[in-house]
């Protein structure tokens, strides 16, 4: 039995709006949300992007194709390898291109180290945006973070811009020193994750703040096109390197995890599962290297390629999710259209739904836990 | 029973916490690896132990392909630039950062000059794969800092800065032939 | 005469000689004014000398807990560098933004400051060692430790901008909902020890053993009340980066912005030096010195709180008013009615501080159970949801 206040002597309350970005210190880069909140609760949010937007696609119509390979880098700057990739895989389509054995190990190897670096760095920025404000989880991802990226820098010689992965191959053979690290790596790396386990998972605080916070519902992750850690955590069990398989995929044996849960911390528990997965196929990939040529196309046959007129997309399973580039050529040697299907901004599109009714603090949880990169939302 | 995440938690922290002292009572007298040995790239990785490379007294070696700003070699008999004008690096460059002229014909023809912006520069080495000549290469320089907008360099600033470079073959690094 | 210059008696032994010294030439009146102004000037300058101390240890305990070494760059081992974060800070513009409201917004950090500065007047720094050993010490340590609250909102509201605004409505929500687990928990103390003065709480600590040994229940509650009153880690959601940005202190620079940041470290110094004081013993221990013994136990407490600051999340604002009604105040209550029966029911002070510290382990398990319980439901319900 409630007691009834007249309307007179109610407390007036209104909504306030409060911009949260394009400066704020959690929304991973230049995002803003306009956040029209009643109290602490968000009644509504809406996204604004484009901060960050550069052109790229527009661009890369006046490059040549292999022109193109740094800008693609540039999309989501924490794994460049797999963005590389997949503009290689949709040129490889386009003009019939066949990949060395090799090279496609290698190609899987820096993918998946690409993977377990980037979930690291996605646990690590969840937890800061969680409020541990000394950023200890952030600073452990950053430490393996920056092995894996030695060694992606021994390959390629950049470490977050390695335009390494080109059409027909990758740009040169490992070098000699990579395997030995590689091979202390891999069993690093899963100690690493262990820590974090053990760190992280059983925390009452976390567990409290991100259980049920932020639901996706199957049903809708499916219609709003999202993809990769996010979609599976939701239950689906779509992997495009099982589904679609495409390079070598289907010589590994690794399962795709799934969580049932829908909520950040079943991405979160989804992430930590999918980099020990990747861990497994890394060392598969160790063993089975075969030596031999490492590209079937030279750079001064790639600069000039002219691919026959024609569309193709090539899609792989970026640590995001499903990263595509869709090319089409009019014979001549620059892409006629070069359009992007970015993982961050698919991901991002249900944001409204999975923040409503929640208070401040679990939008910027429910955004890290997306993990977004404003170079790949923006573009 | 609740709470026990809470304390494996700080156990965590509080073995990173030691672990770095373990670091500073390994080394004790000095304070910095300044042997180039330093555990960031040591082939062993740890777990526990500070991280941090304290930068200017410690500094990590590159990778022999670190993609670092443009050089030019120079024939090793003659000390003449390799470079023969051709346009192709220019040709290459993704964003348009080398200018080349040049005058004369065939095994004759110099570059009269040679401009290259290394403030838009995005080292992605197209330009020395590009190269007929074997003239250019990147170098392993990474303190590109200044204090004026001078970030156009001409050959003579190319040539010298390959001399300091021990690269003297394109590609040596990068198993090409 | 007996030789009154012993380590243990520094500071009154210089104290007294002053006081002599100045009796010598000055009515007595005169004299007392002098010397209370100077234990004022000798309290702020441990406020400030412990906030360049505690800056510096905080940003290196964050380091060292990162695998990184912390500022090390200004001074030995970077010892320096507090004073070149306090000179930054002073000489840093003040700016007032345009639509602020004036008054409050550069009232607010004199508020919070003084508020702080206050609370170091009842803490026994050693034996005979308190500035003024109220009879209800504890009582106004609570009551003007408080204080800072109308600080924190009078700067969120007089900011005008609206996450200082949020911070203010979490700062006046979480403050008033922990200051009851902390009153509960100081009148268990104060029942055992049977005196609101901080230097008979330390005294009876003496007789019966310290009370973190038989009260840990209570110890526990009253370490997580503390830390919300502090606005210390996983509480400090009123300064959250994350979420707010900086909460209440968004707006300030400069001079300003200084004094926040001394309040909230003079906060967390007077808040370790009281929880030493009701529940480790305060400056009670061997061989050393009391006061020392007094610092190095304090220093412990923070390096705790840093030490969770390091490693955990921050609570979102709904959970630390459940935690704060549903949780602690429930749980502050039968650990009062504990200790009352305890102590009233069994006349031998062993048997008694046995059976409390029993009772006490019993509280721990039920709360951590229940809470534990509900945890679970929880994750269980919502196991699957994405899929129906």
């Amino acid at each position: 039995m409630s007691v009834q206040i007249p309307p007179t002597e109610r407390l007036r309350t209104d909504t306030i709006e409060i911009n949260m970005g394009p400066h704020h210190p959690s929304t991973h880069g230049v995002f803003r949300m306009v956040l029209t909140l009643d109290g602490e609760t968000v009644v509504d949010l809406e996204p604004r992007f484009g901060y960050l937007h550069r052109g790229i696609e527009k661009t890369a119509e006046e490059r040549t194709y292999v022109q193109n390979v740094p800008f693609t880098d540039r999309l989501d700057y924490i794994c460049g390898i797999t963005n590389n990739w997949a503009y290689a895989l949709a040129l490889e389509k386009l003009a019939g291109i066949e990949v060395p054995e090799r090279a496609e190990y290698i190609r899987v190897i820096l993918g998946e180290l690409t993977r377990v670096m980037n979930h690291m760095l996605a646990i690590g920025f969840l937890w800061n945006d969680l409020g541990a404000t000394t950023f200890t989880p952030v600073v452990y991802a950053f430490r393996e973070r920056e092995r894996i990226l030695d060694l992606i820098e021994m390959a390629a010689g950049s470490r977050m811009m390695p335009s390494y992965i080109r059409a027909g191959g990758v740009v040169a053979d490992l070098p000699e020193e990579f395997m030995p690290r590689l091979q202390k790596l891999v069993p690093h790396l899963k100690r690493f994750i262990d820590e974090m386990d053990t760190m992280l998972t059983k925390n009452e605080i976390f567990r409290a703040r991100a259980v049920g916070v932020g639901v996706l519902k199957a049903k809708d992750a499916i219609n709003a096109g999202i993809t990769g850690p996010v979609l599976r955590a939701s239950g689906v069990k779509y992997d495009i390197r099982k589904a679609d398989s495409y390079s070598i995929y289907d010589r590994f044996d690794f399962e795709v995890p799934v969580h049932t849960a829908g909520d950040v911390y079943a991405r979160y528990l989804q992430r930590l599962a999918e980099a020990r997965q990747s861990l497994r196929i890394i060392e598969q990939a160790m063993r089975d290297i075969p030596e031999g040529p490492v590209t079937s196309l030279p750079y001064k046959q790639l600069s000039r390629l002219k691919p026959p007129k024609g569309e193709a997309y090539g899609r792989i399973e970026s640590p995001k999710g499903e990263l595509g580039f869709y090319l089409v050529s009019d014979g001549s040697n620059k892409p006629y259209r070069f359009r992007i299907r970015s993982t961050s901004l698919l991901n991002l599109t249900l944001l409204r739904e999975m923040c409503l009714g929640h208070k401040v603090a679990d939008v910027v949880t429910i955004l890290g836990s997306i993990d977004i990169t404003l170079g790949d939302v923006d573009r | 029973m609740y709470g026990t995440g809470l304390l494996k938690g700080l156990s965590v922290t509080l073995r990173h916490m030691i672990g770095t002292f373990v670091t500073d009572i390994r080394k004790f007298p000095r304070r910095y690896f300044t042997d180039g040995n330093h555990p960031t790239r040591s082939p062993e990785p740890y777990l526990h132990g500070t991280f941090s490379i304290q930068y200017p007294e410690e500094k990590v070696p590159m990778w022999p392909r670190f993609r670092g700003p443009l050089v030019h070699l120079r024939d090793p008999e003659t000390g003449q630039p390799r470079c023969t004008a051709c346009g192709m690096c220019e040709r290459a460059c993704p964003h348009g950062c080398i200018k080349v002229e040049g005058e004369g014909k065939g095994k004759e023809r110099k570059p009269t000059r040679y401009e290259y912006n290394v403030g838009r520069c995005i080292f992605c080495r197209q330009c020395v794969e590009s190269c007929p000549f074997n003239a250019i290469e990147l170098s392993r320089f990474y303190e590109l800092a200044c204090y004026d907008k001078d970030t156009i360099w001409d050959l003579p600033r190319l040539l010298e800065l390959g001399d300091k470079e021990v690269i003297t073959e394109q590609g040596q690094f990068w198993g090409e032939t | 005469m007996e030789n009154i210059w012993t380590i243990e008696n520094l500071w009154n032994a210089i104290g007294t000689v002053l006081r002599n010294w100045l009796a010598g030439f000055l009515p007595a009146w005169l004299v007392t004014l002098i010397m209370d102004l100077l234990v004022i000037v000798v309290l702020l300058a441990i406020g400030i000398v412990a906030v360049l101390v505690l800056s510096f240890m905080e940003r290196k305990v964050a380091a060292r807990a990162g695998d990184r070494y912390g500022p090390n760059r200004w001074g030995p081992y970077g010892l320096l560098q507090p004073f070149a974060d306090a000179i930054k800070m002073l000489i840093k513009e003040d700016i007032i933004p345009h639509v602020a409201d004036r008054f409050s917004f550069n009232l607010a950090p004199v508020i919070v400051t003084v508020g702080a500065v206050m609370t170091y007047a009842v803490l026994p720094f050693g034996r005979d060692m308190v500035a003024a050993n109220l009879n209800i010490g504890i009582l106004y340590f609570a009551a003007v430790g408080s204080l800072s609250i109308i600080g924190l909102l009078t700067a969120g509201w007089g900011s005008r901008n609206k996450y200082a605004l949020i911070s203010a409505f979490r700062a006046v929500a979480q403050l008033i909902t922990y200051e009851v687990p902390v009153g509960l928990c100081i009148i268990c103390v104060v029942m055992l020890a049977g005196s609101l003065s901080t230097q008979d709480i330390v005294l009876a600590q003496q007789e019966r053993g310290w009370f973190f040994l038989l009260m840990p229940g209570i110890f526990i509650l009253y370490f997580l009340a503390a830390s919300a009153e502090m606005i210390r880690c996983p509480f400090d959601l009123l300064e959250a980066d994350s979420e707010i940005i900086a909460g209440h202190f968004i707006e300030y620079s400069g001079m300003k912005f200084a004094l926040f940041f001394l309040a909230e470290y003079i906060h967390l110094f007077a808040g370790s030096a009281m929880m030493v004081t009701l529940f480790f013993g305060g400056w009670l221990g061997p061989w050393l010195p009391s006061w020392l013994w007094f610092l190095i136990k304090t220093f412990v407490v923070i390096f705790v709180f840093m030490w969770i600051r390091n490693t955990f999340p921050r609570i979102r604002i709904d959970q630390v008013l459940k935690i704060g009604w549903k949780v602690m105040v429930p749980a502050g209550l039968v650990g009062l009615a504990i200790t009352g029966f305890v102590d009233k029911l069994i006349a031998d002070k062993l048997i008694a501080g046995v059976v409390l510290f029993i009772c006490n382990i019993g509280l721990i398990i039920g709360v951590s159970y229940l809470m534990g319980r509900a945890q679970r439901r929880k994750e269980m319900a919502a196991e699957g949801a994405a899929l129906r």
